[in-house]
């Protein structure tokens, strides 16, 4: 009896059942790293995303400030605080402004990009 | 044939075959001959081709101050085939961006799926009705993304930037004349979105980023501006003209430094305005010029060297037959030098200089000077003028036309004339864009000046620009045009307004002095016209007494703001009484 049933076993051959563990371990990871890295790669997407719209909102709060730096400090807006009151101006007077340097008179046939260069900014 | 395992077997394996060879063939045809196809018809269902917006350009003066630029805003639209709860919506869009309730209802229950509700609406508002939207559970409202174009000095130098339509297209002014730099060129993202709308990021297409609008830089100076916009406006108040004018030059360059014109309308509230406010007289309006064309037939008789500046003409005392027509001057005048002739602005004395240089070279002159033609200002919709040539001429027209009557001018081009003898007689193209760059500021184009062609020779231009000196002293015309400290050039023009049933209208007047400052190296040119201008009585409506003394309150300002210095000794400008105000003026 113990003869017939030790010839009914199949041998195991370690050496192969562990290459195949490794291998079937090595694909199963394979494929769950795929997947995180799938989710992960969604993830980052969904962050970019959320970064851009982030990022619009920023230039769109920085333009509508711009926007309401440039109204407020606008000519016809400073004119109107000055007639309002807000604002006051008083003249240089000619014994307070100091000449350094006589202007540089151009030649007549010379192109300049403003009247004066002093005056040009 | 006998049915054994084998054949049986191969049997199988044949049909197995085919089978799956079908599957082959098949799949070949689907994802090979049929792939674009299908391709494309699944792309319809979720690819989705994003528009990257560009934004359009700035414009700025010389000296990098704010004209116009835009402001990110919201344009709110409904599809009507997404409205869930349409009194609800008509309730709170009405309400919170102040349509009218009746007003909004019949555009949603409309035959129209896309319906826009509302134009630039401003960021916070339209984020506002988007929370209470969703808290409320409101479908079929969307928000599209959209910008305001904004101009942050209203009404000034209105008719030189000009404005855009909603679609951020320029259609009058230098928005127009500059569109292809403004606008910019929109980019694009081919995206993927899930079934709830959302952006797959990770199966992001085809991308090509979207171009600003190049930002362009005018040659006006907005402290000059200022200066002619307070001065017209005090002008408007003080004589009430039906029209006016106003332009800087610089003469070197043919740079303008400001221009402005009355009527004008608040570029933020251009619905608002009349097409006769939209007007940019200063290319568009032809006028008559009187008087301050007379530079033209005295550069033309010396230019061809029929006269003198000293040679004297007979003015015949003030009346002159000819053609069978009297030409008066306004006082009677004996003899006159050249010279005299623009001092004391001789009618008489004028067309006999015409008449010494003859018709066809006379007209050939005026065509020199730029009239007749368009100057090539980069502005919209300016006319080239009226000059008819020699063969249109009436027999008296060569005694007309020299003191500016018969002919139909702009006054841009009677400025370019003024500035072609202050520039030694080079007439240069006038540019109001000083240069286009991109958002960094990095030089796209540059335009240099140009010069049109040598007009009149520079000892001509000099002998003409020693005349118009005189005009504004005791002994001119202009008296009360003269800046203390300074020595000015310039011309009185006083023409009668044409009569729409003929002839002449006796009581109206287009007034208008054209000069430069300083006379011996001038900084700039500047020409002032008032249609129609009300004085308490018409022998005050002369240019000399009514735009004179505006054009020497701009250049006294003008001169301290370029910081000029006074070339002659500080000298009180000769005290001209001021025209008292009409009582209509006063209303």
């Amino acid at each position: 009896m113990n003869r017939s049933r030790r010839k009914n076993w199949n041998t195991v051959n370690a050496a192969s059942l562990a290459r195949w563990i490794v291998l079937t371990a090595f694909l199963a990871l394979t494929g769950l790293s795929y997947v995180y890295l799938t989710l992960q790669l969604y993830h980052l997407g969904d962050r970019k995303k959320a970064l851009e719209n982030e990022l619009a909102s920023l230039r769109t709060q920085n333009d509508v400030a711009n926007v309401q730096i440039a109204a407020l400090t606008s000519r016809s807006a400073l004119q109107r605080r000055l007639k309002e009151g807000y604002l006051k101006m008083m003249p240089i007077a000619e014994h307070n402004i100091v000449r350094l340097t006589i202007p540089v008179r151009s030649t007549e046939d010379t192109i300049q990009p403003v009247a004066n260069q002093r005056a040009g900014r | 044939m006998k049915w054994n395992s084998r054949t049986r077997c191969t049997l199988v394996c044949l049909g197995f075959i085919l089978l799956f060879s079908g599957f082959s063939f098949r799949l070949v045809y689907l994802q090979m001959l049929k792939h674009d196809e299908y391709a494309g018809l699944a792309a319809e269902k979720h690819v989705y081709k994003q528009p990257i917006y560009a934004e359009r350009g700035a414009i700025f003066d010389a000296n990098n101050e704010v004209l116009a630029h835009n402001v990110p805003c919201q344009t709110v639209v409904a599809d009507a085939t997404h409205l869930n709860n349409l009194d609800a919506i008509v309730d709170l869009v009405g309400v919170e961006l102040k349509i009218p309730k009746s007003e909004l209802a019949e555009k949603l229950r409309g035959d129209r799926r896309y319906i826009v509700l509302k134009r630039a609406v401003p960021e916070a508002l339209a984020d506002s009705l988007r929370e209470k939207l969703q808290v409320q559970n409101l479908h079929g409202v969307y928000f599209e993304h959209d910008s305001a174009r904004i101009y942050p000095n209203g009404s000034m130098l209105c008719h030189v930037i000009g404005f855009t339509d909603f679609e951020h297209h320029g259609i009058q002014g230098v928005e127009a004349s500059m569109d292809q730099y403004l606008h910019g060129e929109d980019g694009y993202r081919y995206i993927e979105h899930n079934r709830a709308g959302q952006e797959i990021v990770l199966y992001r297409g085809q991308e090509r980023a979207s171009r600003n609008g190049y930002q362009v830089h005018l040659t006006v100076d907005l402290n000059l501006q200022n200066i002619v916009e307070n001065e017209i406006d005090a002008a408007m108040r003080e004589y009430s003209p039906k029209k006016a004018t106003i332009i800087l030059m610089r003469p070197q360059t043919g740079e303008i430094l400001a221009m402005a014109n009355r009527p004008h309308f608040d570029l933020n509230l251009r619905a608002d305005a009349k097409p006769e406010q939209m007007k940019n007289r200063a290319i568009i309006d032809m006028m008559e010029p009187g008087s301050t064309f007379k530079i033209v037939s005295a550069a033309a008789a010396l230019n061809e060297h029929k006269v003198q500046p000293d040679s004297t003409i007979f003015c015949e005392n003030g009346l002159w037959n000819f053609g069978g027509t009297a030409l008066h001057d306004h006082k009677p005048f004996a003899d006159l030098s050249v010279k005299d002739i623009l001092v004391k602005s001789s009618n008489i004395g004028a067309a006999k200089l015409a008449l010494g240089v003859g018709e066809q070279k006379f007209y050939e002159y005026i065509r020199r000077f730029g009239f007749g033609e368009r100057t090539g200002i980069e502005l919209p919709g300016e006319i080239p003028g009226l000059i008819r040539p020699p063969q249109a001429w009436s027999k008296i027209s060569i005694t007309r036309i020299p003191m500016g009557h018969e002919i139909g001018v702009t006054p841009l081009q009677m400025t370019l004339a003024m500035a072609a003898i202050a520039n030694g007689g080079k007439l240069m193209t006038p540019r109001i864009v000083k240069s286009v760059t991109d958002a960094d500021g990095k030089t796209v184009s540059t335009l240099s000046p140009t010069m049109l062609r040598q007009v009149i020779s520079p000892q001509t231009a000099r002998q003409i620009g020693d005349a118009l000196r005189g005009v504004v002293s005791d002994r001119g015309t202009a008296a009360a045009a003269a800046v203390p400290g300074f020595i000015i050039a310039g011309k009185t023009g006083t023409a009668q307004k044409v009569d729409p049933k003929g002839g002449y209208d006796k009581d109206k007047y287009v007034v208008s002095f054209s000069g430069y400052l300083p006379a011996d190296r001038p900084e700039f040119v500047g020409l002032v016209v008032l249609d129609d201008a009300q004085t308490s009585k018409p022998e005050l409506n002369y240019g000399g007494l009514v735009a004179g003394p505006i054009f020497s309150r701009i250049a006294e300002k003008a001169a301290r703001y370029l910081d000029l210095e006074p070339h002659e000794e500080i000298r009180k400008a000769l005290p001209v009484a001021r025209v008292a105000l009409t009582n209509a003026s006063r209303r």
